[in-house]
């Protein structure tokens, strides 16, 4: 008798405490959702098309599905008993929401939508009666569980043989919901799609980036791209540009992909979602365009190259040293034609293979990618720097880079020639022509082979209007005759190359900051007075020209140093403010972890990168404010910051336990060792990490 | 004392594997988390309702179907209340067919379950798994991609997955819609008892998202 008192407080407990009691998640209270068939229109006329829309009024919390749910769950569907004659067409469905669920994205509505729908009358409908319109609306309805509701809906509506009046109350929320519907799409859409990938292209010229806050596509069936991934994107001059993961269904991409694309517009008056109705063709690089075409591409956009601010002062210099020497021998000229040719495909090779490479190790990079590396584009500044000081005539570095100048009538040189080459793909990267995004975004998504073919086609057509001139006779004599115009044309295209160094301060700017800018600029400072340590060096003899050299070489050094230590003060000053952050954040490992858990705390951890620009925000605007620190206190959670800056392989674990190959994730172990973490958004806001912090 | 000696080594190793199983959890999952049709099927190892340890290694020259399910789901329960699941477990272990039902919902969801609870389900049901695996840390149903119940995989004997998807091609939670639906995993485990390609290897699985924790 006891014993079974016992047993009954134990059993009351233990379901008061909810913690075996898994087979009795309560059922919510239903309808979850109520439903109302609206009209556009208070009366009817024969042979009309009018609106009926079915309006639901979801729970707070729970959502029901746009028509392609995403990766669970089903759209609402209608059964019409219509009365004779009356058709009714398709929803027209407003654009959805995502709604995410662990690995799972979903596509639907939550509080309240508003589905329009088109229905005609019969011509002989006579007026003065009544039509009721019915149907049977069927729906499911999720939270974290799902719970299927059906109901009857009916609404009778006077036949009139008026223009009929608007209804008060449905005119508005179903012009509300036809506005927002997909418009069809006014841009041509492609796509390309590579084993990993759907590259979307639409062609929106003239969107102004600066005014577009948000893009997202939202398929209309599944399996083409992976509902839950990320979708990245950019506009630029060719349009949108929105890269996804592909989805797992090969079929889904042999033809066209369909779907709504929702942007989200910065207005004085806050932000506008619009959406269009996409049909994406796949693209060449599926099929379409051709490796002989991609390659026409290349070679145009490389003869393009040429007139690129950037890399115009190279070839003018060259061509002037033809204009010098047009009288020389035309198998020297030849041969420089051929060096500076063969510098230039020789370098594209290196940048392709670089690529090609990178690619094979999972990377996906464009033309420019070195742009990415601070030290390159500081070092690439100089080079310019270097460039630009010689065309204004401040340093006079012999016949080196100028190539064809007094050592082509000598026949030596053709080392300059080729490093000539050389330098002018340099100069060339931080430039794109037309036409040759198509062309390395098809090598992009081809075999090594082709996508070398495409570089080295890049490559002669920037070498190809120097070599032409060296190698036709015919051309070389249209050429001016020498003068002094020359040397005001020399200084004047210097300003190209200087306008490229500031903008190549600029983009060390973004990428490290004013410590960054002072490296660069204190670099430029050092070169310039070596420029004039070397000048002045020339006209001294013997000794001092030798200790001069070995200045210029030391203050070479120096500004490459300063470039290189940018990137170790950038390092420190991290290392710094982690240290100086210490007493919050604890270095994360997993036994520490463990022996955490195991003594029953609540821990957090912040698994980041330096280079992760959204973690850097995440930390900003949610994990330092003080109502983050306030619930992390208040609640004793213990703070572990796993640093993924250098692909710590402990943390790469994590990570993948996680299903995630990259950072931010953000975990929140309850207390007590077996408790499965929270996996929080990688988008944190103070209320999301607060109130998963408050449920704990 | 030499006794002594032996139950404190004894768990001193205890406490070694536990720190093993740990680590095994943070471990990567393979093939970047989620599998791929037409590649070796991940392996991993899970607790049944039994209690006993099950690896799908145990498995290894048999067919093997892998089924997601959270007994409180609608679209799982439009399979079950009309028997279409049960009369599919039966078909296919009756072939020799290993049918491994996973509970992916984690603590305090639905669909999370006791051992005790599944086993119960499996009787009231009268439903006939080879093994009903619980997999509450949601390590096994992400590391295989499910994000739904009922999700659906079949392994082939060479280990290879052949099928991940729907059980059938009517993506409804109305069990009226289970008569005239074409099965796929049925489809799926003729084509593979009869060393065919499997017609449709994919499709997009319906249903209540996975609890994951």
């Amino acid at each position: 008798m006891r014993a079974v008192a016992v047993r009954l407080i134990l059993a009351a407990a233990l379901v008061a405490a909810g913690a075996p009691a898994a087979l009795a998640v309560p059922a919510p209270a239903s309808p979850l959702v109520a439903v109302e068939l609206l009209a556009e229109t208070q009366s009817i006329a024969a042979g009309r098309t009018f609106w009926i829309a079915l309006r639901q009024a979801i729970t707070p919390g729970w959502h029901t599905y746009w028509m392609n749910p995403g990766d669970s769950g089903e759209p609402p569907r209608l059964e019409w008993t219509l009365p004779a004659g009356f058709t009714a067409g398709e929803i027209q469905w407003p654009p959805p929401e995502r709604i995410a669920a662990g690995p799972a994205m979903s596509y639907g509505y939550s509080r309240e939508v508003v589905l329009p729908i088109a229905v005609t009358a019969p011509p002989g409908l006579a007026p003065g009666g009544r039509v009721t319109l019915r149907g049977q609306a069927s729906w499911i309805v999720c939270e974290k569980m799902c719970v299927p509701e059906e109901a009857a809906i009916a609404l009778t509506l006077p036949v009139t043989a008026t223009m009929p009046a608007l209804d008060p109350r449905g005119a508005p929320l179903i012009a509300a919901a036809r506005r927002a519907a997909p418009a069809p799409s006014p841009w041509p859409a492609s796509f390309v799609a590579t084993p990993e990938r759907v590259t979307f292209a639409i062609a929106a010229r003239g969107l102004d980036a600066q005014r577009i806050s948000e893009a997202w596509f939202y398929p209309a069936r599944w399996g083409a791209i992976e509902h839950a991934a990320p979708q990245r994107w950019r506009i630029d001059d060719a349009g949108l540009t929105l890269e996804v993961a592909r989805g797992p269904l090969p079929e889904a991409v042999a033809g066209p992909v369909e779907g709504v694309l929702v942007m989200s517009e910065r207005l004085d008056g806050g932000v506008a979602r619009q959406a269009f109705a996409v049909r994406a063709e796949p693209h060449a690089g599926s099929g379409g365009l051709s490796l002989l075409r991609a390659a026409a591409l290349a070679l145009a956009g490389g003869l393009v190259l040429n007139l690129m601010p950037c890399v115009l002062p190279v070839l003018s210099v060259k061509a002037l040293g033809l204009v010098r020497h047009a009288s020389g021998r035309r198998a020297a000229l030849r041969a420089h034609g051929l060096a500076y040719t063969a510098g230039v495909l020789a370098s594209f090779t290196l940048v392709a293979g670089t690529l090609i490479g990178l690619r094979a190790g999972g990377q996906q990079l464009g033309w420019g990618f070195q742009l990415q590396s601070p030290l390159f584009v500081t070092l690439l500044a100089y080079v310019l720097f270097v460039m630009a000081l010689s065309l204004s005539g401040a340093v006079v570095v012999g016949a080196r880079w100028t190539g064809a100048g007094q050592a082509l009538a000598a026949r030596a040189g053709y080392a300059g020639s080729f490093f000539t080459g050389a330098l002018a793909t340099v100069a060339a990267t931080p430039c794109t022509a037309p036409f040759m995004s198509a062309a390395v975004g098809y090598a992009a998504t081809q075999p090594w082979t082709s996508a070398l073919l495409v570089f080295e086609a890049l490559g002669l057509g920037l070498a190809l209007p120097y070599l032409l001139l060296t190698l036709v006779p015919a051309w070389q004599r249209l050429l001016p005759a020498p003068g002094s115009w020359m040397v005001r044309l020399e200084q004047l295209l210097a300003f190209p190359l200087y306008a490229s160094v500031a903008w190549l301060v600029w983009v060390v700017s973004q990428q490290a900051g004013p410590a960054g800018v002072a490296a660069a600029l204190a670099g430029l400072v050092l070169i310039g007075f070596a420029g004039w340590v070397y000048q002045v060096s020339r006209a001294a003899g013997g000794r001092w020209r030798r200790v001069a050299t070995a200045g210029v070489v030391a203050l070479g050094v120096a500004a490459v140093g300063a470039a290189a230590l940018d990137s170790l003060i950038d390092t420190r000053a991290t290392r710094v403010a982690a240290r100086a952050d210490g007493r919050a954040w604890e270095p994360f490992s997993p036994q520490r972890l463990a022996e955490l858990r195991a003594a029953g705390r609540p821990v957090f951890v912040n698994v980041t990168a330096a280079w992760c620009l959204t973690c850097l925000v995440n930390e900003r605007v949610a994990l330092r404010s003080a109502a983050v620190t306030d619930a992390f206190a208040r609640k004793g959670v213990v703070r572990l910051k796993a640093d993924w800056t250098t692909r710590d392989p402990a943390i790469t674990r994590v990570l993948g336990s996680f299903g995630r190959n990259g950072v931010p994730l953000y975990l929140l172990y309850p207390p007590g060792a077996a408790a499965a973490p929270t996996v929080l958004p990688q988008i944190l806001s103070e209320s999301v990490v607060v109130d998963a912090t408050e449920k704990i | 004392m030499s006794k002594l000696r032996l139950t404190r080594r004894t768990f001193l190793a205890g406490t070694g594997a536990a720190v093993l199983v740990r680590g095994g959890l943070l471990a990567p999952t393979p093939a970047g988390a989620v599998v791929k049709v037409g590649a070796p099927a991940p392996a991993f190892t899970s607790t049944a309702s039994t209690g006993k340890g099950v690896s799908l290694a145990d498995y290894r020259g048999q067919v093997v179907v892998l089924e997601w399910t959270n007994h409180d789901c609608p679209y799982v329960r439009k399979h079950y209340e009309t028997g279409n699941m049960q009369a599919l477990q039966k078909e296919a272990t009756g072939q020799g067919v290993t049918w491994l039902t996973i509970i992916s919902s984690s603590p305090g969801t639905q669909g999370h379950v006791s051992p005790r609870q599944a086993d119960e389900l499996t009787t009231t049901r009268q439903a006939s798994p080879s093994a009903v695996l619980l997999d509450p840390t949601g390590v096994v149903g992400q590391m295989y991609g499910a994000t739904n119940t009922p999700h659906m995989y079949v392994i082939d004997r060479a280990g290879t997955l052949v099928y991940a998807g729907a059980i059938d091609d009517k993506p409804t939670s109305r069990r009226g819609d289970v008569q005239g639906a074409q099965n796929y995993v049925r489809a799926a485990l003729q084509a593979v008892a009869a060393n065919q390609p499997v017609k449709t290897p994919i499709t997009r699985a319906y249903g209540c998202t996975v609890k994951y924790p």
